[in-house]
């Protein structure tokens, strides 16, 4: 583990140090884990995650370093952001497999973007079912029905990439690829669900 | 992010908008998808000869992809098939000026245009039950 070069204590994060405060300048490099102090893997605990947010954030809030030199300030700044982005990724499940897949070397999203037939033309259907609903004065039963689908078909796919990613495969390995696929799914999965909410929100507010 | 007034006039005023009979064996049907945003985009032709007669389209996606749909069956309408094959998602970004993280739209339409040839040269194929080898 990296130790602090102003007091030697051995580093938690790259953004500061929690033994003597010291801010310290993040290689560019760092990863959204080591920002958080935690090892890669796709089961993050959710408290664990918070409360290591909290505890670094606030050893590098600009609110601390509103009257240090300038360098600070914008170091601090820079940290805070570099925290809560990192922090973004490992929240959201599809979003830390999508970072875990990169890192481990496998497929970007554009080279998996070939999906099965069946698949795309179920996307259509989805499409299709949300078009006529919104053309309706009246909610549509198909919606809600779709909503729960959808919804429990990601919550699966999610399921499959986990296990899929525990323990973490090797650099390189052929299962990436699958996992990659399975994540474009969400992204149809996410932009269909993306659709009833703003269906619904709409419907709510002309109420 | 501005759209040129391109996009927006085929956003606003989608050409060919619509389905063919998927049954009929002169139609062939391209579904295709782009993972960056779960866009999803359909492109019928209809072929008489080796002559597109007729295009639709229907795309779920933002105005970049539903105008490159647009422009991809108006540019293959009357053409033919090895004319539609030679269309390049280059020519639908300078035409609509689409900003570089609108390129996969384009992508899009060109693998719209490819699927939907595919399937209707293996509809083709198909009565003689024999391999691809044996194209019409």
């Amino acid at each position: 583990m990296t130790k602090c070069e102003a007091c030697g204590a051995a580093l938690e994060t790259p953004v500061a140090c929690a033994a003597c405060g010291a801010l310290r300048e993040v290689p560019d490099g760092a990863s959204p884990f080591e920002l958080l102090g935690l090892e890669p893997a796709i089961v993050v605990d959710e408290r664990t995650l918070r409360g290591q947010l909290t505890r670094f954030a606030r050893l590098v809030h600009p609110d601390f370093f509103a009257a240090a030199e300038p360098v600070l300030r914008e170091r601090a700044g820079r940290n805070s952001a570099r925290l809560n982005h990192a922090f973004e990724v490992l929240a959201d499940s599809a979003r830390r497999a999508d970072w875990l897949v990169t890192a481990l070397g496998g497929p970007a999203e554009d080279t998996e973007r070939a999906m099965p037939q069946a698949f795309l033309a179920e996307v259509l259907e989805w499409n299709e079912v949300l078009e006529e609903a919104r053309a309706e004065p009246e909610p549509d039963p198909r919606v809600a029905r779709l909503a729960v689908e959808l919804a429990a078909r990601r919550a699966s796919s999610l399921e499959r990439i986990a296990r899929a990613l525990e323990p973490l495969p090797e650099h390189g390995s052929p299962a990436l690829a699958t996992v990659r696929r399975e994540l474009n799914a969400v992204r149809y999965l996410d932009r269909a669900l993306g659709e009833i909410e703003s269906l619904r929100l709409a419907r709510s507010e002309r109420r | 992010m501005a759209y040129s007034d391109k996009v927006i006039d085929h956003y606003n005023n989608p050409r060919n908008v619509g389905s063919l009979d998927k049954a009929k064996p002169t139609v062939g049907t391209g579904v295709v998808g782009a993972p960056e945003c779960g866009d999803v985009m359909k492109l019928q032709i209809q072929v008489e000869g080796d002559r597109i007669v007729d295009a639709k389209f229907k795309t779920f996606g933002c105005g970049s992809a539903i105008a490159s749909s647009s422009l991809a069956t108006e540019w293959i309408k009357g053409r033919t098939i090895d004319e539609a094959l030679g269309i390049r998602n280059t020519q639908i970004v300078e035409e609509l000026s689409l900003p570089p993280v609108k390129i996969h739209c384009s992508v899009l339409a060109e693998d719209a245009i490819k699927a939907a040839i595919a399937d209707y040269k293996a509809k083709q194929a198909e009565p003689v039950s024999a391999p691809e080898a044996s194209k019409s």
